[in-house]
């Protein structure tokens, strides 16, 4: 870029201020949202600026980078105004002093009552309100009703227990040419959370005992879970890419239309009807072994304020909020995937929908947030027990070499839990 | 660069007033000085200062003294990553080094087609190291990529491989990557000393009877030392710090056994946010370098030079 250049987009940035609609009280405000909030955010933040009042401005961070680069931010001075932070880190962020104190703008609010009891619980630290509920993410099962009928299954009936899972994922893999019953991500700790956990709460399991502390990996319902994966691998129902799939895969490949079963969360509802309008699929509860049990992961995100933040900008970031609270904000985040979070709007929001956004919000009401203060430690890492344990489980070519898997995850990661403490 | 530098030898000595030579040359160098403190000693001087502390990511630090360096000492899985990572650079220097040798004396020579196929094996040197895993991801990936299907059409196995699904396999696919985008870096190097050899001495040689191997190993050898220690030890700092291919590739899989020691500083600091223990391994790390690169240069030094 040379002299010129730089004058004169210069020379055109002072014109272009000049042109802006002179509203005194306009504000700009830097906003953050891990790359999951990017088919509900974005229509968010462009319907709220065309209001033309504020202007919030969105920049999209990849999900496994979200806390590192704001620390980073933070500590060079220049954190975001506000972000959309993922539920399990709210405690730890207002713990260590970045967030802004929202307990009184939260408590006026007329449907305070109203808000997601999960999302606050942990937006709460020492009885003020850090974090508000800003969007719900539930997990379940979608199932590919063109491949269904082709197999000659009903595909208006999902399955609603485990043994229904892998019959009919067995169905489906004898269509053959590229395609398999079932799909998941082998090596992504995130995405097994957030869609096997709830397999084993289903069914009364746990993986970690209430206050965290303990850790149940050798419980019979966490082995059977995990036995019913590796039967279903062992016996080529899922593509030989999942063992090795860190969560690249985990949406896309269902949406590529050649998988039948496949676990998931609200946000493939809103980024399958906007980018693969014509895949035909529905959506069911994460079942337990037997009929009528499911459960799910309640996430989402809350909404927080960076305690750095300036004053004169909290009325424009009160408004957003107030935005995405209202009527039309819920019906946009809801169209988008997220399940809503403000419950006495549900019916009117959920009104001209159709039936699989019901599922998603259903499936919330039932789900579960682990809690541990080393979630990213045991669970979400890469290399942590979780994942390593399910990894070599899931693939283990014999029962023993499961057994001895799964024995080796319980002891590291109590040892990670009890060095914590 | 050359070992046969005329100018050494044969300049006059010049008159000069050694005081304020002295003076004038501090000068010189201050930009440099500067640029060094800057970005090198703060830098360093910082990550010690943050090795003294638990330094969580969010939060405020606290003074703990030596205890990160106590807690390395019996730390298996940062032993075990350094002694990866030893692995990966004795096969990856052995690798890389082997074959840009042998494009070296390929491409050494003058002329058009030469100059075609130097820039042909140089080309994936200025992809980047991220962008290069990606690529190899994919290709090296079982459902969508070329690898395995590639395997099938020509025999090698009948089922579908997944490469990255065991270790050795997987190792040698990094590795394999490697030497592909890196070779040709190493070549340019090594070349510029094949190039400055004089040609009499091989004509010599040749006259004499000497095979290919005894001038390769009598002349042309002797004669690279230096530009190749430069190749060395580029090589083996270099893969000490290896991080992105493994990250990406590999997520440090399977079961772990390709977590290097760099990913496991990344790990400590930005997945369990203990930037303080992640400071104490670089300083260990940066440690373990310096011995490395000083024993390679005492071992390369020409015998001559040792003054």
């Amino acid at each position: 870029m040379n002299f010129r250049t730089v004058t004169s987009g210069l020379a055109l940035a002072t014109l272009g201020m000049g042109f802006v609609p002179g509203i005194a009280v306009a504000e700009t405000f830097s906003l953050w949202v891990r790359s999951d909030g990017s088919e509900f955010m974005p229509p968010l933040v462009e319907a709220f600026n065309a209001m033309g009042e504020h202007e919030a401005n969105l920049q999209i961070v990849p999900v496994d980078e979200l806390v590192q680069r704001y620390a980073i931010a933070s500590a060079g001075g220049s954190a975001p105004d506000a972000l959309s932070l993922d539920l399990i880190f709210t405690p730890a962020f207002a713990e260590a002093g970045q967030l802004r104190d929202m307990t009184e703008f939260t408590q006026a609010l007329p449907y305070f009552g109203d808000l997601s009891p999960a999302h606050l619980s942990v937006g709460t630290v020492n009885d003020r309100i850090f974090g508000i509920p800003f969007s719900g993410d539930a997990s379940f099962l979608l199932w590919n009703k063109d491949l269904y009928e082709q197999a000659g299954l009903d595909p208006e009936a999902g399955p609603t227990t485990w043994a229904e899972i892998e019959d009919q994922a067995r169905a489906i893999s004898e269509l053959g040419d590229e395609t398999y019953g079932f799909y998941f991500s082998g090596n992504c700790g995130g995405c097994n959370i957030f869609t096997f956990a709830p397999l084993i709460w289903a069914t009364g399991g746990d993986l970690l005992s209430a206050d965290g502390r303990t850790a149940m990996l050798n419980s019979d319902e966490v082995i059977a879970a995990i036995d019913f994966y590796r039967g279903m691998a062992t016996d080529g129902l899922v593509p030989a890419g999942s063992q090795t799939d860190s969560g690249a895969n985990f949406f896309a490949a269902f949406a590529n239309g050649n998988i039948g079963i496949s676990p998931s969360g609200s946000f493939a509802i809103g980024a399958l009807n906007n980018n693969y309008p014509d895949l035909n699929y529905g959506v069911t509860f994460l079942p337990g072994q037997e009929t009528g049990q499911f459960s799910s992961f309640a996430g989402g995100d809350n909404f927080v304020i960076s305690a750095g933040t300036d004053d004169s900008k909290i009325p424009a970031i009160e408004a957003f909020i107030e935005f995405a609270y209202s009527l039309e904000g819920q019906k946009i985040l809801v169209a988008n995937g997220a399940v809503p979070v403000r419950g006495d709007l549900a019916a009117e929001v959920f009104e001209g929908l159709d039936a699989r956004y019901l599922v998603s919000a259903e499936a919330m009401a039932n789900g579960r947030t682990p809690y541990t203060t080393v979630f990213n430690d045991i669970i979400n890492s890469r290399n942590g027990p979780w994942i390593t344990m399910l990894n070599r489980a899931f693939f283990a070519t014999s029962e023993d070499e499961m057994l001895k898997a799964i024995e080796d995850g319980q002891a590291e990661m109590q040892s990670i839990i009890d060095a914590a403490n | 660069m050359t070992p046969t530098d005329p100018t050494r030898d044969n300049a006059p000595p010049t008159p000069r007033k050694p005081r304020q030579a002295g003076w004038h040359g501090l000068f010189y160098v201050l930009p440099a000085l500067v640029l060094v403190a800057v970005f090198f000693l703060v830098p360093l001087g910082m990550t010690v200062w943050m090795s003294l502390h638990d330094w969580p990511l969010l939060g405020n630090p606290r003074w703990i003294g030596t205890a990160n360096y106590e807690r390395l000492f019996s730390d298996t899985g940062f032993w075990n990553a350094m002694r990866f990572t030893a692995q990966y650079t004795v096969v990856a220097t052995i690798g890389l080094l082997g074959v840009a040798m042998g494009l070296a004396l390929m491409v050494q020579s003058q002329g058009r087609a030469s100059s075609i196929y130097r820039t042909i094996y140089f080309l994936p040197v200025v992809t980047g190291f991220a962008s290069a895993s990606l690529l190899w991801a994919w290709l090296s990936n079982v459902d969508a990529g070329l690898f395995s299907p590639a395997a099938q059409l020509l025999g090698v196995t009948e089922n579908r491989i997944n490469l990255l699904a065991n270790f050795d396999t997987a190792f040698w696919t990094v590795t394999i990557m490697v030497v592909w985008k890196m070779a040709g870096f190493y070549m340019v190097i090594l070349m510029s000393g094949l190039q400055s050899i004089p040609t009499d001495y091989e004509e010599a040689a040749r006259i004499d009877g000497a095979s290919w191997f005894q001038r390769f190993r009598w002349i042309t050898m002797p004669l690279i030392r230096q530009p190749f220690a430069l190749a060395l030890i580029l090589c083996v700092s270099g893969s000490m710090l290896a991080f992105d291919q493994f990250y990406i590739i590999l997520n440090g899989g399977p079961r772990n056994q390709t977590v290097t020691a760099v990913y496991k500083i990344f790990n400590e600091s930005f997945v369990s946010f203990r930037l303080g223990y992640g400071s104490a391994l670089s300083v260990v790390l940066l440690i373990i370098l310096m011995i490395l690169s000083a024993i390679q240069l005492r071992l390369l030094r020409d015998k001559g030079e040792a003054k």
